[in-house]
């Protein structure tokens, strides 16, 4: 969901894609274990973290680090798609999407001119919209060229992506975001002099966003959806997975919308939905690279002290009543199958959180992981098979989530077989120390291998900020992590992986 | 390690005036036009040591003591264009079974498990030019871990149930590989440029696998697994001289063969014009791309080539900005020059958009090319284009392992060591003369050809308005013969 696609996805990240981009990558990671050697290193990683908060609520987290002279960028805004109205669905992304389109004074060659006649393009598909509705075919042709006409008049004041130009031309690198069932997050790295040129681009940014190219953007937003759900038998299942694991919470909803909710968005729907949730209490920005401290606290109240402070938004209420019986999707398309179970589980704030991580790693982490072993190696009635948490967010009670995708002459019901015992044998014998040793012992290198990263570092650091209360939660995991015992994994495997608490979901071949 | 990056990246300030290292604090907030930076750090070139053993490996080592970790790559002078046409896949299960299979002194399930005991990883793959063994390790537990990359190297056992398992899971993965358009789109296309017996567009079939055995396996190995034909770096947290008498110990008595070959099949384009037709009912989006035969990096235009990727990508580049953002017709739309190292790369692009939107995106794509080449780029496009390769150039030496992957990747194609440098220097310059030449010489209208995955009954005008030839691809998957 992310303004960008990436090319050249390999096969089978066209599956995990859906869920790295929706969960940032980090949500995954969520486990450092034993303290050991590497807690010299944290020490100073801990020691170089400083955080501050400006009047108006919004609040920064700074991680120095000097090796090379550049720095990474992160704004994190505490909304997604979960917090869209009803009948609203996919405003948190589009309004994504438009955070590049430019400021009252950035993108456009004539601001006052060309906001007249964007107002006059609202007045206009207002107009179109009624009178689709009293279906007078004559009046919406007329009407439809008169909007064209419009169109294209603002688009003769547009210097499009001038935002995004002015960002790569200063030498910024990876600019894109992205738009979450949770969150949403606007990040880009720089050369570590052009510090102050972010500090005015972003503070700019949200002060004064225009949202020009509302319509145009809206026909690239529908060929992503085309793209990522439509015609992508993975994103079709992922949609229908969700709808019919949720009754009632959002996290059932798609993040890019529904197809409708889409078409009938209106720019006054994303003001609104901007001004209610962009409040700076409601920002929380993290910066990892080479930059001082001192000079960003300075900088950032010169340039988002700007922000007017506002109430903090609404949060979310809606909970999803607890689940009385198996449910199952199934849907026949041109694909070869896989197949998906999922649990329901609580947020990443409960206690138990560490041990539904462990319990992830133990079934999918590598050779050694029992779904390997069993499902891959020894059946042979997978060409891959895993599971893991936070489907499709964290912030709330979510999922964990398996899935696997048959090899080739096996059925799917091999498959599910196969991997539902491996599910079912968490909840009657305990593990082996051997393999809760080994999983704590990869999440601290997994750990350490992120140290080596600016932009991982940021995006890690302000999610446990916002989600959790305090980025130091990310360094005080390691204790969680080393606690959890055979008992606690036989404990909560035994309340997750019950037949009332699980939701199937069956792609199989049309052809077949 | 197959392509270079269509777009590197830059800093034009690296060799500017030197000016205090005090930025101005701001007081009062600026808009973008009104700031002045400071001169950027100057990028420190990591050292390292370049050494070769007697048997003829080349060593490159770089100590970075910033994290206690050890990583380390083979690259070997291998690669699946060098299999032959009735075993495709052949290399890719060699370079599979080196791994999943164990070693000699190590089965498959004891490697897996001291490894990933320690958190560490040893991997190794073939692709298309080249093959690779790598490791990762906490500093801890070095030596153990490379003394099993050794072995995955040096001694690999090749068991015949891992063979027959990679060969499952390779045909599992050519029964999955229609189901989607994107990947089918990319896959023909190459097949449609460089031709479907091509070494460098072949797909494996259920039948070349069905034509493998052990032996093939072995042979293969052994035709290519040579100190002399292998670069070996490593990187991080380790004592020179400790590491270099481990080295010694490891690799010495490893015989080199002076006769080993390594002939680089040629490329051309097989198909000089027409528009390729898959046929996908179930779509409401096509899959397009559009190309011709191109390049190497090596050519001395190559600098000014990305020069003009520049202008027609990226934010505020011609085509996402016009095929995008203006009209509205794409998520994702690009172009560009995409040279190999060693063989003829593809200038192609293309996009996805909604069926009946296919032709109308054929024709503005090329419209822009046909643009590019006419008429001279601006100030501010060549500006643009020129300004986000050297800016970002920093970014190319954000931690020693970039440097060290590029400077073995660069001997490994006989690149000259300073190659980026020279382009550095190149792209800053490029003019706009040198852009359209460049544009008129090597973008050609006359051989670009046209692939399209959709939905026939949808496309509306239809391909054939777009008067070219037409020809309708069959990519039904060939059934397994026999076992």
């Amino acid at each position: 969901m992310g303004y960008f696609s990436r090319r050249l996805i390999t096969f089978l990240s066209v599956f995990l894609l859906i869920f790295t981009l929706e969960i940032t990558p980090v949500a995954a990671k969520t486990e450092i274990p034993v303290k050991s050697s590497i807690q010299p290193y944290l020490d100073r990683v801990i020691q170089k973290i400083d955080e501050f908060t400006l009047d108006n609520g919004l609040k920064f987290i700074i991680l120095e680090d000097h090796q090379a002279p550049v720095v990474s960028f992160v704004t994190y805004a505490d909304v997604g798609g979960v917090d869209e109205p009803e009948g609203k669905t996919g405003v948190a992304h589009f309004l994504e999407h438009l955070a590049f389109k430019g400021t009252s004074k950035i993108g456009t060659s004539n601001y006052q001119e060309e906001a007249k006649l964007l107002d006059q393009l609202d007045l206009k598909f207002q107009a179109i919209k009624e009178a689709k509705k009293a279906g007078i075919q004559s009046q919406i042709t007329q009407l439809e060229t008169e909007f064209k006409e419009i169109e294209e008049k603002a688009n003769q004041f547009v210097k499009q992506n001038e935002f995004g130009q002015i960002v790569e031309m200063a030498g910024g690198v990876g600019l894109n975001a992205a738009t979450s069932a949770d969150s949403t997050i606007y990040f880009y790295s720089f050369p570590s002099n052009k510090l102050e040129l972010w500090m005015s681009l972003e503070s700019e940014r949200f002060l004064d966003p225009v949202f020009r190219e509302f319509y145009k953007e809206k026909e690239v937003i529908l060929e992503e959806r085309r793209m990522r759900t439509d015609n992508s038998p993975t994103g079709q299942m992922v949609e229908s997975f969700l709808d019919t694991a949720y009754t009632k919470h959002p996290y059932k909803r798609p993040v890019i919308g529904y197809n409708q909710d889409i078409r009938n968005l209106t720019t006054e729907d994303v003001k609104q939905f901007f001004q209610t949730y962009y409040a700076p209490n409601n920002l929380t920005i993290a910066i990892v690279g080479d930059v001082k401290s001192k000079e960003v606290k300075k900088l950032a109240q010169t340039y988002f002290s700007r922000f007017k402070g506002q109430e903090k938004p609404p949060q979310l209420e809606i909970i999803e009543p607890l689940q009385t019986e198996t449910k199952q999707v199934e849907l026949a398309l041109q694909s070869q199958p896989f197949y998906l179970e999922g649990y329901h589980r609580p947020s990443i704030n409960d206690p138990d959180n560490a041990v539904y991580n462990m319990i992830a790693a133990i079934l999918s982490n590598g050779r050694t992981s029992r779904l390997y072993k069993s499902l891959v190696e020894e059946k042979q009635v997978a060409l891959a098979a895993q599971g893991f948490n936070g489907f499709p967010g964290d912030k709330y009670p979510n999922l964990m989530l398996f899935f696997g995708l048959t090899s080739q002459g096996k059925t799917i019901n091999e498959l599910a077989e196969a991997l539902h015992l491996e599910i079912e044998k968490m909840t009657t014998e305990l593990v082996t120390e051997d393999e809760l040793n080994r999983i704590k012992t990869q999440a601290k290198a997994d750990f350490l291998r992120m140290l080596d990263s600016n932009m991982g570092m940021a995006q890690t650091l302000v999610e446990y900020e916002v989600k959790t209360g305090s980025w130091s939660n990310l360094f005080t995991q390691i204790d969680r992590i080393s606690a959890v015992t055979p008992d606690d994994i036989q404990r909560v495997a035994k309340k997750t992986f019950t037949p009332e608490n699980k939701t199937i979901g069956r792609l199989i071949s049309q052809n077949n | 390690m197959k392509k270079l990056p269509w777009i590197f990246v830059g800093i034009a300030t690296l060799l500017l005036i030197i000016l205090f290292n005090s930025p101005v604090l701001a007081l009062t907030p600026k808009h973008y036009t009104d700031l002045e930076f400071p001169t950027l750090k100057n990028v420190e070139i990591p050292n390292y040591e370049r050494y070769q053993l007697d048997n003829g490996m080349v060593v490159y080592l770089m100590e970075d003591h910033s994290l206690p970790l050890v990583s380390g790559t083979a690259i070997i002078r291998t690669g699946n264009r060098l299999e032959p046409a009735d075993k495709v896949g052949l290399a890719d299960l060699t370079g599979t079974v080196m791994r999943i299979g164990g070693t000699q002194q190590h089965s498959a399930d004891q490697l897996n498990q001291i490894l990933e005991d320690k958190a560490a990883i040893v991997e190794t793959s073939i692709g298309e030019s080249s093959g690779s063994a790598s490791f990762e390790s906490l500093t801890e537990d070095l030596e153990t871990v490379f003394n099993l990359f050794v072995e995955v190297l040096r001694s690999p056992l090749f068991p015949e149930d891992k063979i027959q398992l990679a060969k499952q899971q390779i045909n599992s993965s050519i029964s999955r590989r229609n189901d989607d358009p994107g990947v089918m789109a990319s896959r023909e296309f190459k097949k449609v440029i460089y031709g479907e017996k091509s070494p460098y567009s072949r797909t494996e079939e259920y039948a070349t696998i069905n034509n493998i055995n052990r032996q093939d396996l072995v042979n293969f190995y052994e035709q290519y697994f040579y100190p002399n034909n292998l670069i070996l770096g490593i990187v991080g947290d380790f004592n020179s001289p400790e590491i270099k008498q481990l080295i010694t110990n490891k690799f010495s008595d490893w015989k080199a063969n002076e006769k080993v070959a390594y002939n680089i099949p040629s490329a051309e384009q097989k198909n000089e014009t027409g528009v390729f037709f898959i046929n996908q009912p179930q779509l409401t989006q096509s899959n397009i791309r559009i190309g011709h035969l191109a390049g190497k990096a090596n050519e001395p235009d190559y600098p000014t080539l990305t020069v003009l990727n520049g202008v027609l990508n990226g934010f505020g580049g011609r085509l996402f900005n016009e095929i995008r953002s203006r009209q509205g017709l794409a998520y994702s739309v690009y172009g560009a020059w995409q040279p190999n190292y060693d063989y003829p790369g593809v200038f192609a692009g293309g996009g996805q958009t909604r069926s009946e939107a296919t032709v109308p995106f054929i024709q503005s794509w090329k419209t822009e090319i046909e643009k590019i080449r006419n008429n001279p780029i601006s100030e501010e496009e060549l500006a643009s284009a020129k300004d986000s390769i050297l800016n970002s150039f920093v970014f190319n030496f954000q931690k020693p392992e970039q440097t060290l992957s590029r400077l073995m990747r660069y001997e490994y194609f006989a690149y000259p060591s300073d190659f980026i440098f020279t382009y550095q220097q190149k792209v800053k310059t490029t003019t706009i003369q040198e852009v359209q030449l460049a544009a008129q010489k090597y973008l050609q209208p006359d051989k670009l050809v046209t692939l399209v995955v959709g939905n026939e009954a949808e496309i509306k005008p239809p391909l054939t308005s777009l008067n070219e030839k037409i020809t309708t691809l069959d990519i039904t998957i060939p059934e397994p013969n026999n076992s």
